[in-house]
């Protein structure tokens, strides 16, 4: 398994730079977040300079169905644009199957073999057993169908967007499961969406444990390649569940998702700056938690090991302003990427779900050890949601069995 | 509907150039002989349908007992594996015996012996058995998913070992469902001792049903034909009580019972009554892959 960007809007240079540092493998698209020219100009640079990358273009249909989204750039794809504003009754089977030939041929067409696979048009629902989630199962099998019948396309990914809360009941979800393994694909790109939009709030354990079964029902047991957008340091779990990639991007709305991400902005404060620590599982605040670490002469221990710590070896409040978002983002990519290979080094499935306490067991050693040398940390950089986890881990070994 | 009352001599009046005419067995609501035509033996099935609409050939008004024998008749045209039964030279015809409207089709005749039998008088299978057995019979389910067709009826007495070559061939697709046709039953069918769980669900079943319904009733037969044992008859002592067992129980690792049976095969096996469509092989060519495996690693 390995990082994938989750683009989003201000992309600037990191991709390139990611490719460069070898932090991540691939990007999956974001059409809102640009210009449609300037989008399918960058898939036709990297295609050629970086040839094993995993380019993805996710053509964010859900937005359609969304109350006036705040769509960006997305109006300027007709696959789009003219079906934005749907509601439960432009979903007929008719009106399904242009959907997924607009949304498909757009990609085959554009894209040809600059990109690892097409991805279909989704509906984002909220449980298993209501009518959206059968829409979007009737689009799921459409663009199986459709797909088969393009001439030599890449492979289809068949996208989700499911609400957290949909996991809260087990039934439905094995419901679910029967439905979807039934579709023939090489395999699903998963959003879940998360209620809060706040930095580090970790998923219900329940619902968590949930998922990290679904996935593995997929990927272990089906054999379906699973990609699992916006996420963030809970991917190793997800790759101990089987998961084969991960996406997550430089804000904290690419790292979760939200439907905030769609939703007029507030405005707010720039976000302070935080260090990608892989040995805590969390970020912590540039200063003056990081700070407050180097203090206590505990800094080695929390680093991730990557080029960039050297900015801020010698002191996180001296470097901060060195610590800029593109590095940020460089080091977070680095530091999920770390992990994701510690856990993919394991030979079995077991054994990578015990890589995965052991990695949840030393963050929890090492927060005990700052915290006894007085280092203090907001409740968003943690531990709490390490015990979530671990909670979600043991629901997941009760249902797989592992 | 009662089961026609024949007699070779019927037989052989209703079709003349058939000879060495034999009875076989009756079974559901057939009557079975066999007959030598054009010089190759077959088996010729004969049913009696609702004599109210008998020789109609518009299906909408046809009786369960002669829609079900189209169906049949049509499955075997459409699939192509020597692991289905195949259809024989004379294909869904009509006939009139003392007045009454008999229904009848020809089919090839496998010389050989059924799994029942064979559990009954031989005990298990070797390894290999078991991989040929599995290799062969969910061929022959594919063959029939093709069609979007379900086979229903999967169970040691549908499935012979040729003598020929010891290939497994299914038998009786007199309860295949069609997930694109119209339903023909109105309650559930098959043989209880190796029902899916799903197929219990038949208010459900055109939503539930496909061929991993199939798969776990192969998974049935290939646990007895390893073990001795049926995985859900452990203190049950009802029919009703195996329904619960099929819906409710895991069954041992086969390999518990049998500990030389390999590892990846007891897996297997128990992945195909995982109770669960989703839990069992999205495809059957997964599942084939997984069972030559068992072949390749040395299990055979």
């Amino acid at each position: 398994m390995s990082v994938l960007a989750q683009c989003g809007y201000g992309r600037g240079r990191k991709i390139e730079q990611g490719f460069h540092d070898d932090v991540m493998h691939g990007v999956i698209l974001s059409p809102r977040d640009e210009r449609r020219d300037r989008l399918e100009e960058a898939v036709h640079q990297w295609c050629p300079s970086h040839p094993q990358a995993l380019v993805m273009f996710d053509p964010q249909f859900y937005a359609a169905n969304l109350n006036n989204p705040r769509d960006g750039h997305l109006s300027e794809y007709d696959y789009y644009n003219n079906n934005s504003g749907l509601g439960r009754t432009h979903f007929s089977g008719t009106r399904i199957q242009r959907y997924v030939r607009e949304c498909l041929d757009y990609q085959h067409q554009t894209f040809g073999r600059n990109v690892a696979y097409l991805i279909s048009p989704t509906v984002l629902f909220d449980a298993f057993r209501d009518s959206w989630s059968q829409i979007a199962l009737n689009m799921a099998v459409e663009s199986a169908d459709y797909h088969r019948d393009l001439s030599s396309p890449q492979p289809l990914l068949i996208s989700l967007v499911i609400s957290e809360t949909a996991f809260q009941t087990m039934d439905a979800v094995e419901e679910f499961l029967d439905a979807l393994t039934e579709i023939d694909t090489q395999g699903f790109y998963i959003i879940i969406r998360r209620n809060s939009s706040s930095v580090n709030n970790a998923m219900e354990s329940g619902p968590f444990g949930r998922f990290m079964y679904f996935c593995h029902v997929l990927t272990t047991i089906n054999e379906y390649n699973v990609i699992v957008g916006y996420s963030d340091w809970h991917s190793f779990l997800l790759q101990a569940a089987g998961v084969t990639h991960t996406a997550t991007g430089w804000y904290q709305n690419l790292r979760q998702f939200s439907l905030a991400r769609f939703q007029p902005s507030r405005g707010g404060r720039r976000p302070r700056k935080r260090y990608s620590s892989a040995p805590l599982l969390s970020c912590p605040l540039v200063t003056p938690e990081l700070q407050d670490i180097y203090l206590a002469d505990l800094l080695p221990g929390v680093l991730s090991r990557s080029t960039y710590d050297a900015i801020i070896r010698n002191g996180p409040a001296a470097g901060e302003a060195g610590w800029t978002d593109e590095t940020a983002c460089l080091a977070h990519w680095h530091s999920l990427n770390s992990l994701s290979e510690h856990v993919s080094a394991r030979p079995t499935q077991k054994a990578r779900i015990e890589e995965a306490e052991h990695l949840m067991h030393n963050a929890l050693t090492l927060y005990n050890q700052l915290s006894s040398q007085n280092v203090s940390f907001d409740p968003s950089t943690g531990p709490d949601h390490i015990y979530e986890w671990q909670d979600s881990l043991q629901e997941f070994r009760a249902l797989s069995g592992l | 509907m009662a089961v026609p009352q024949l007699t070779i001599e019927h037989v052989q009046a209703i079709i003349p150039s058939a000879t060495d005419i034999q009875a076989v067995e009756r079974c559901g609501q057939k009557i079975v002989f066999s007959g030598i035509i054009d010089g190759k033996k077959y088996a010729l099935k004969f049913m009696a349908p609702n004599p109210t609409h008998a020789g109609d050939q518009d299906r909408e008004s046809l009786d369960d007992v002669t829609s079900r024998a189209q169906r049949e008749v049509e499955t075997m045209q459409q699939c192509s594996t020597p692991h289905l039964v195949s259809m024989g030279p004379i294909g869904l015809s009509t006939a009139d015996i003392a007045g009454n409207p008999i229904i009848y089709f020809s089919e090839e005749f496998v010389e050989g012996q059924n799994l029942y039998t064979y559990l009954q008088s031989s005990g298990v299978f070797s390894v290999a058995e078991l991989v040929r057995l599995a290799l062969h019979i969910s061929e022959a389910v594919k063959s029939i998913w093709q069609f979007a067709k379900i086979h229903r009826d999967i169970k040691p007495g549908n499935i012979m070992r040729r003598d020929i070559n010891g290939d497994f061939v299914l038998l009786d697709m007199g309860l295949v469902f069609d997930l694109q046709d119209e339903p023909l039953s109105v309650c559930p069918v098959g043989t209880p001792y190796y029902f899916s769980p799903e197929q219990m669900d038949f208010a459900n079943r055109r939503a539930v049903m496909n061929f991993r319904s199939d798969l776990f009733s192969l998974g049935t037969v290939l646990y007895e034909m390893a073990t001795g044992c049926h995985p859900f008859t452990q203190g049950a002592a009802s029919t009703w009580d195996v329904l619960g067992n099929i819906a409710n129980v895991i069954p041992l690792p086969p390999s518990t019972l049998r500990p030389e049976l390999p590892e990846k095969l007891s897996n297997i096996i128990l992945r195909l009554l995982a109770k669960r469509p989703a839990l069992r092989y999205r495809s059957i060519d997964l599942f084939q892959r997984a069972v030559a495996e068992v072949e390749t690693d040395g299990g055979v």
